[in-house]
């Protein structure tokens, strides 16, 4: 029984360490950065987009922010809500613009009437 | 047990009036003295070297019994009782022995009463181990093919333990129950209500549930604003409520709560929270579908991605299946284990695919809508970790058998939900992976059906590779 246990307890840190490996997914570093929505949204003001480093990020739209956690799978951009939703970015010119599927279908591409385009900001801009 | 059998405990022929009896021989490593189920013609005794004492079953599996040194003899049993040798005996290096006849051999034993008692004693000897022998291995069968309450116990309090104290330490926690204790505090009115205003044109009808369930089928002429997005696209809905002539005096409908999730009483309260006014839900939450006017498009698979490897592995208990139609590839012990290894990587894949997003998944579970909201969280916190310690289970060989029906009741409730999937035309995926999923479809239901079946082979005949309350059991084991 002690052999047992401790053979399970070998194997359960070898899954946590797989766990915390998984968890990181593509390098973030191409994609990170702040863009901004080529339209205004919802006749507004436009959305800005913060996709930081460290997989967090922020959705910021008329003065108000929607925090969320971001990673990149097979050349995509996977955002994560607290609510559970998951949105999904396709990147183009070479990570200068972003579509968003608002759908939250998961729709590999950008549905129309669901999709909404950033492009980035220039650093210092 | 074999201790009673080492060749020091043999020495008593020593005195026993054997020498200038039978012929010596040299016999090299590996050399067959006596095979099992032959007739019996000699008796050896020891001279120097070693043999090995082992019996074998027809189809192969081989059981060392014991091994003798100088000194000790073999052989005497057969020709004692005249009945077929019934064991193997193998020099394990070069050995020198002296070989008597059977009839030197009677000879002696009606000459010689001291050897004659000292045949008795060892015969004795070996029928009270043997007796011992085949208690043991009873009970290592029984214990074998046990299962108890604390299989279940371990692996699914294994399970509970990991999922809570994951969840604590996790940036994508959820609450174990979701909502709990909120209230709502939005009105309800009643289905009559509700189409009193409608055909006024005095509300403004919302959908709280996900675009895809909108798409399908939703009331004529609502706007979606599905409940998981909704700090992204409030402000979206604000500007067409703003646009909306005589929004002000217009009352809110919000719908779309379900069974699992009331997505209408939540998205209420968040509209309430923005400050609109006039936000009603529906009391019969589940009945718009036939009291209001209704429009969508023609059911259609929903977006789905493929699972990868994992996906295509869940096809071999599939293929496995048309093996199994053949008796006794069906009762293979090996094929146990190979199932073992495929359900066990299809679970911990699927598994860690889940784990550290659990509101991905509770959200796969509402969109089956079987779930009751309070047990939504709780199932989707653990199962991901019953799948992994289960899989973990079945490749080490622990409790396999109750790690086996753990997952075909897992793969039981797995194909009620997709069937009543498909027969309810949800347009959702199978969420079988955190991220992507497949399609719903009788295609994923044949797998499931596969891995339940693998799972019903693996109770009845795994017992090889496998570490159960006697200790590791291999192919070969010695007793």
């Amino acid at each position: 029984m002690k052999k047992e246990f401790w053979k399970l307890a070998a194997i359960l840190g070898l899954v946590m360490v797989c766990l915390a490996l998984g968890g990181c997914g593509e390098s973030r570093a191409p994609f990170a950065g702040k863009y901004r929505s080529v339209e205004p949204f919802a006749g507004k003001s436009f959305v800005d987009l913060d996709l930081k480093g460290d997989g967090k990020g922020t959705w910021t739209h008329a003065g108000k922010s929607t925090e969320f956690t971001w990673m990149v799978n097979e050349g995509r951009i996977w955002i994560y809500t607290k609510s559970g939703a998951i949105l999904i970015v396709t990147p183009g010119n070479g990570g200068n613009l972003l579509s968003a599927d608002m759908s939250a279908d998961w729709h590999p591409g950008c549905p129309p009437g669901s999709c909404v385009n950033f492009r980035r900001v220039p650093e210092g801009g | 047990m074999a201790e009673e059998q080492k060749p020091s405990e043999s020495k008593g022929v020593d005195g026993l009036k054997l020498c200038h009896l039978g012929q010596e021989v040299v016999v090299p490593a590996g050399e067959r003295l006596v095979t099992q189920g032959e007739s019996p013609e000699f008796f050896y005794v020891i001279q120097s070297g070693r043999v090995k004492v082992f019996r074998e079953t027809a189809d192969g599996i081989r059981t060392d019994l014991t091994e003798l040194a100088g000194g000790a003899y073999f052989g005497e049993v057969a020709l004692v009782t005249g009945q077929p040798r019934t064991a193997s005996v193998e020099a394990m290096e070069e050995s020198r022995l002296i070989k008597v006849s059977k009839e030197e051999f009677d000879h002696l034993l009606d000459h010689n009463p001291q050897l004659a008692r000292h045949i008795i004693h060892q015969l004795s000897q070996w029928l009270i181990s043997g007796d011992r022998r085949l208690e043991s291995e009873v009970v290592h069968q029984v214990k074998l093919r046990q299962i108890s309450w604390f299989d279940y116990v371990l692996m699914i309090g294994l399970s509970i333990i990991l999922a809570l104290v994951v969840n604590i330490y996790n940036d994508n926690r959820i609450p174990l129950v979701h909502d709990w204790g909120v209230k709502y505090d939005i009105p309800e009115i009643s289905l009559m209500q509700a189409q009193e205003l409608y055909k006024k044109n005095q509300a403004i009808v919302v959908d709280a549930r996900k675009s895809a369930f909108y798409k399908q089928e939703h009331i004529k002429g609502a706007s979606n604003l599905p409940l998981i997005l909704f700090d992204l696209m409030y402000p979206l809905f604000q500007f067409t409520v703003e646009q909306t002539p005589g929004a002000k005096d217009k009352t809110i409908i919000v719908y779309g709560g379900t069974f699992s999730r009331r997505f209408d009483l939540e998205l209420g309260r968040l509209l309430k929270q923005k400050g609109m006014q006039h936000v009603v839900a529906l009391k019969d939450y589940s009945g718009w579908a036939h009291a209001l006017p209704i429009e969508g498009q023609e059911p259609k698979e929903a977006a789905s991605l493929p699972l990868g490897l994992p996906g295509y592995v869940e096809w071999l208990p599939v293929g496995i299946f048309l093996l199994i139609l053949i008796p006794p590839i069906r009762r293979s012990p090996y094929l146990a284990i190979v199932g073992r290894i495929i359900l066990g990587f299809i679970f911990i894949s699927f598994a860690l695919s889940k784990i550290m997003r659990p509101a991905v998944f509770a959200l796969n579970v509402v969109d089956y809508g079987m779930m009751p909201s309070w047990g939504v969280n709780l199932w989707a916190l653990v199962l991901p970790w019953a799948e992994l310690v289960v899989g973990l289970f079945l490749i080490l060989g622990i409790r396999t058998r109750a790690a086996a029906t753990l997952i075909a009741g897992m793969n039981i409730i797995f194909i009620v939900g997709l069937v009543d999937a498909i027969f309810h035309h949800l347009p959702i995926n199978c969420g079988c992976v955190g991220e992507v999923g497949e399609p719903v479809n009788w295609w994923k239901v044949t797998k499931n059906a596969g891995m339940l079946v693998m799972c019903i082979q693996i109770f009845l005949y795994d017992r090889f590779l496998v570490l159960d309350r006697g200790g590791f059991i291999l192919r070969d084991r010695k007793i």
